[in-house]
């Protein structure tokens, strides 16, 4: 489990994340929203060890993170991540090269699973194919967690598919994932646990299920009232 | 498989509905092997912890049954698959009923109507 105790964090005088809590669990599905400004990315990163804090505790599987931990969890950002100049396979020899825990069976199963060919370079990639490319490299490393930013930003339709398939398939396994949106659409289906953040603090902490439930709510129903109330 | 799900009930229930409809129609038969938990959220596209709620409601109600280390199977117990075929009856016809009540239609004309109706292909 990853757990986010009171993070606090501020640019200058600006207030950028104010006492953040959540939970994600392994082997779920958990959602990042915000409408607007800024917090989730910097979550995912303060999660991550990538940007300083005020105050607050991160602890990942009950520890604070270190190399060990650092080991069970992966980032997956929203722009290109490999050298515009290499071809996907190059991308490929270079990571299976740099991490220890990458499995190059599971890298193969999503190239196909993406349509994508090794000869392709990054540089000349859609943004789609952008995306399934980082996705790739996520998942390719074995990990219990895996933080995407924005996956579904900004990518045509067929693409968003694509990518919200590998979330309900045996790809995904029992891994612990966030992910952060804006939009929550058409995946509405596919997420455990959404938490809704708005200028830098947590508004709403629930599951998608239990809301459908208990109080006969969509997402789309709880975010109307929590942002316009 | 094409089915599309409302944001507002539980998916895991709208799945166990999609089980009984399919048992209904005879598309799913008594015994019959069914997708593990993982193809179903594929096929389905939803979460597999919903896939596997939507299993575990259906060992509950009777509708599958899993032995360890086995594919989980449709119940061979006809009792329960006639009740399932009953109930979505029952309600087709509960909300058919609801809908022209309000018009206050004779029974008899309804029935002739239903009737007529009934039998022409394609409806």
């Amino acid at each position: 489990m990853i757990e986010v105790k009171n993070l606090t964090k501020k640019f200058g005088r600006r207030r950028v994340l104010e006492n953040v809590s959540f939970t994600a669990e392994k082997g779920q599905i958990t959602c990042l929203i915000g409408i607007n400004g800024v917090g989730k990315t910097t979550t995912l990163k303060a999660i991550m060890g990538l940007t300083p804090y005020k105050s607050g505790t991160i602890l990942i599987d009950n520890e604070p993170i270190s190399k060990q931990v650092y080991e069970k969890i992966t980032f997956i950002p929203d722009a290109a991540i490999m050298p515009p100049s290499m071809t996907i396979g190059e991308a490929l020899v270079f990571m299976q090269d740099f991490y220890s825990n990458w499995n190059n069976e599971r890298a193969l199963e999503l190239l196909k699973f993406f349509n994508l060919k090794e000869e392709f370079r990054i540089a000349e990639l859609s943004k789609g194919n952008t995306a399934k490319v980082n996705l790739l490299m996520g998942l390719a490393i074995d990990v219990d967690y895996i933080l995407m930013d924005e996956p579904f930003s900004g990518i045509d339709i067929f693409s968003r598919e694509q990518i919200a398939n590998v979330f309900t398939s045996h790809l995904i396994e029992d891994r612990g994932v966030i992910i952060t949106t804006h939009e929550i659409n058409d995946i509405e289906h596919l997420i455990d646990k959404v938490i809704l953040l708005d200028n830098g603090s947590v508004l709403k902490e629930f599951y998608t299920e239990e809301m459908r439930s208990q109080e006969g709510k969509s997402v789309i129903d709880v975010m109307r009232e929590v942002y316009r109330a | 498989m094409d089915l599309s799900f409302n944001n507002r009930d539980p998916v895991y229930l709208q799945v166990v509905r999609y089980f009984k409809e399919q048992i209904a129609i005879g598309d799913l038969t008594a015994g019959q092997e069914i997708s593990s938990r993982r193809e179903l959220a594929g096929l389905l596209k939803i979460n597999p912890n919903t896939a596997q709620k939507a299993y575990k409601e259906m060992e509950e109600q009777g509708l599958i049954t899993t032995e360890r280390n086995f594919p989980s199977r449709i119940t061979t117990d006809e009792k329960i698959l006639n009740a399932v075929r009953e109930e979505l009856i029952l309600e087709a016809v509960s909300s058919f009923i609801a809908s022209v009540r309000p018009i206050k239609v004779p029974l008899d004309e309804l029935i002739k109507m239903v009737s007529e109706k009934y039998s022409q292909p394609g409806e």
